[in-house]
């Protein structure tokens, strides 16, 4: 099976300060990852580094789509490629309604304007695609418009960071279907999924969204990857990840 | 005759224009107007570029001024008068004594004194009749089709009680003209809960010099909105236009929108006088700067129980050393419950919202473009599909131009 991201000894630097250390990781096509980790240790800067942000500087080591390097391409060329992220913390445009944004991804498939609205219908997006692109919305909401523009999108590989944060339980399990739904390949045969890769500091997302495999980000490194109940029963039953760092430090000096 | 009156233009910005250097009086005789469909078709279309449809669908009256005289002039409608403003003033002696230079004084400046001493004034004169809600706008072209002219146009509108109307005024040079003068007076009289919506779309040759001079004066209950785009800019636009909000509850918005470019200055102004209870003001000033000098001012003067706010909004894109936008957003309150407020700010694209866009696929161009029609569009995206059509262009052009 190919893979569909390889990340190789990637270190990324942002205003001259080294963020990333040598960060490996591999999705193969149709395996959705769950990447953890405590505040500050990465997750965010990874996703940012992938899609291509110009401020986050790759110093050493490579990525590759679909067996291509990307590496040196803009956002635009990768976003073509089809990668697609939903953000942590997108900006405000103002005057930019989300409604534009959304015409212009289906904009080559007219038949696709009356599928924003049936999903605007489905996932209670309507009231906001006629307002400015994150202004004004709650932190959930804004989860949600992040997720609805992956939806409407269709890309090949998702990155979702802390979809789950600032979400209250009632709309995660609305957060939760929105992230299936942008997963599944094929409504009839929900075990075939796309690839995806999950940022999520508290799991519970994981709840909703079965992944297949979990990484452990810690201080710019993968500290760790297995079965992401396990890894993520560990980090409850410790209260946090506290308890991986002194491993992992466990383990370098063993 | 020449003008001499010379009050200062000093705290404004643009030369005080020597308008020796321009042919100020015709050297040809009135010329018979034509029919629509004579004129010229490179004239057809920049008109159309403007918002101005020569062949007059979905509008209720044309008239348009092809250098210092009318080219033609229709009026579709029973609702409406239309005049060139010098056979108005043969027609009609009220209009000289009620109306004409009563809300531009003709002494304001060297400008509006040539206006007033041109042989036979250029303009029109456009009444709306009492009540009447006219359903389509009524358009008007200021064209200069060679170089080197001053125009000097004097326009009056009045709406009479009740009445309705959107105007849209195109005012622009032709193709290959460079170098002309555009000096203009323009008074607008809003009776009683009448509604008058301008929309005033300029585009002009580089080496331009554009002076227009206007004043509204609105009556109890009465509306007025001024949507101002200039598209493509002179050498040196010089705005100064105000308004007296007279009667109870009249109401003002002017909206700006400006595209400035390498070698030309701007000065927006904008002044109101809220001088009734319950009077409401609104200026909004956007611009983009991609080189030259763009000054917006407003300022608005609460002599009444009123509310008014003012905002100056710039972005500067990819300017060269020497672009700048200089943004002086003035209230003056005389009254205790005259509530007034301004802001104003000033900034660069964001990069994070550009990289936004184009994490959704766009490209950089098309993401600087949604960006700018955006932030020109918010407050007069909508009004009328012209303009809507020119904001795109501006923010095509900029998004070109940002790097
Ligand atoms: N532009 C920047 N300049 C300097 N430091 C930065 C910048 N962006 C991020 N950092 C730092 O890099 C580290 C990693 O940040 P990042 O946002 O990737 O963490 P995260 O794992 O996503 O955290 P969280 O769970 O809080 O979202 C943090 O210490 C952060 O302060
Ligand atoms: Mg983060």
């Amino acid at each position: 099976m190919t893979n569909i991201l390889e990340v190789k000894d990637l270190c990324v630097e942002v205003d001259g300060q080294e963020l990333l250390h040598g960060i490996d990781l591999t999705i193969p096509e149709g395996e959705v990852h769950a990447l953890l980790g405590p505040n500050g240790s990465g997750k965010t800067t990874l996703m940012m580094t992938i899609i291509g942000y110009p401020e986050y500087k790759v110093t050493r080591g490579q990525i590759l789509f679909n067996g291509e390097e990307i590496t040196g391409l803009g956002i635009t060329e990768r976003a073509r490629l089809g990668i697609g992220i939903s953000q942590q913390r997108p900006p405000t445009i103002s005057g930019v309604k989300l409604r534009q944004i959304l015409d212009y991804v289906v904009v080559n498939a007219p038949q696709r304007s009356q599928e924003i609205d049936d999903l605007a219908k489905a996932f209670h997006m309507d009231p906001f695609l006629e307002r400015d692109i994150n202004a004004d919305l709650s932190g959930g909401e804004i989860k949600r418009s992040e997720l609805f523009q992956l939806l409407v999108t269709h890309p090949r590989f998702a990155m979702m960071d802390e979809p789950d944060s600032g979400v209250d339980l009632e709309a995660l399990s609305l957060v939760g279907n929105m992230v299936n739904a942008l997963l599944s390949e094929e409504p009839a045969r929900p075990a075939k999924r796309k690839a995806g890769l999950i940022i999520t500091h508290t799991g519970h997302i994981l709840d909703y969204v079965h992944a297949d495999k979990a990484h452990i980000m810690l201080d710019g490194r993968i500290g760790c990857s297995g079965n992401p109940l396990i890894l993520l029963d560990k980090v409850r039953e410790c209260g946090g990840y506290e308890e991986c760092i002194q491993c992992i430090l466990r383990r370098r000096e063993g | 005759m020449k003008a001499s009156n010379d009050r200062s233009t000093e705290d404004r910005s643009g030369p005080d224009l020597d308008l020796d250097h321009f042919l100020i009086e015709p050297d040809t005789p009135r010329p018979v107007m034509i029919s629509p469909d004579q004129v010229e078709p490179a004239d057809i279309e920049v008109m159309a570029s403007l918002g101005v449809y020569v062949t007059g669908e979905d509008r209720a009256g044309t008239y348009i001024l092809r250098d210092f005289h009318p080219l033609c002039l229709v009026a579709q409608s029973d609702d409406i008068e239309l005049l060139p403003i010098a056979e108005a003033l043969a027609k009609y002696d009220w209009l000289r004594e009620r109306y004409y230079w009563r809300a531009v004084p003709a002494d304001l400046d060297r400008y509006t004194a040539q206006c007033a001493s041109v042989p036979e004034p250029q303009g029109y004169f456009l009444r709306v009749k009492k009540g009447a809600k006219v359903p389509f706008p009524v358009q008007a072209c200021l064209y200069i089709a060679r170089d080197d002219i001053a125009q000097a146009v004097h326009n009056v509108v009045i709406l009479e009680e009740g009445a309705e109307l959107h105007l849209i005024t195109g005012c622009a040079t032709g193709h290959g003209v460079r170098s002309a003068a555009h000096l203009g007076v323009s008074e607008c009289y809003v009776g009683r809960n009448a509604r008058l919506t301008s929309t005033m779309v300029h585009s002009w040759g580089p080496e331009v010099e554009v002076r227009p001079r206007s004043g509204t004066i609105v009556e109890a209950g009465g509306t007025f909105v001024s949507n101002y785009c200039s598209l493509r800019p002179a050498r040196s636009i010089q705005t100064e236009p105000r308004a007296w909000l007279n009667g109870k509850g009249a109401s003002a918005k002017y909206t700006t929108v400006i595209l400035g470019s390498d070698g030309s200055t701007i000065d927006t102004g904008g002044e109101v006088y809220l001088n009734a209870e319950n009077t409401s003001a609104e200026l909004a000033h956007r611009a983009v700067c991609t080189g030259g000098h763009i000054y917006q001012r407003g300022l608005l003067i609460g002599n009444a129980p009123c509310r008014a706010h003012v905002d100056c909004a710039g972005m500067v894109l990819d300017a060269g050393d020497d672009g700048f936008i200089h943004s002086v957003p003035g209230l003056r309150a005389l009254h205790a419950d005259a509530r007034m407020s301004h802001e104003a700010s000033i900034g660069k694209i964001a990069p994070e919202q550009v990289a936004y866009l184009q994490s959704r696929g766009m490209e950089e161009r098309e993401a600087i473009s949604m960006i700018i029609r955006g932030f020109l569009g918010e407050e007069i995206v909508g009004l009328s599909p012209e303009l809507d059509a020119r904001i795109a262009e501006i923010a095509e052009l900029a998004g070109h131009g940002g790097k």
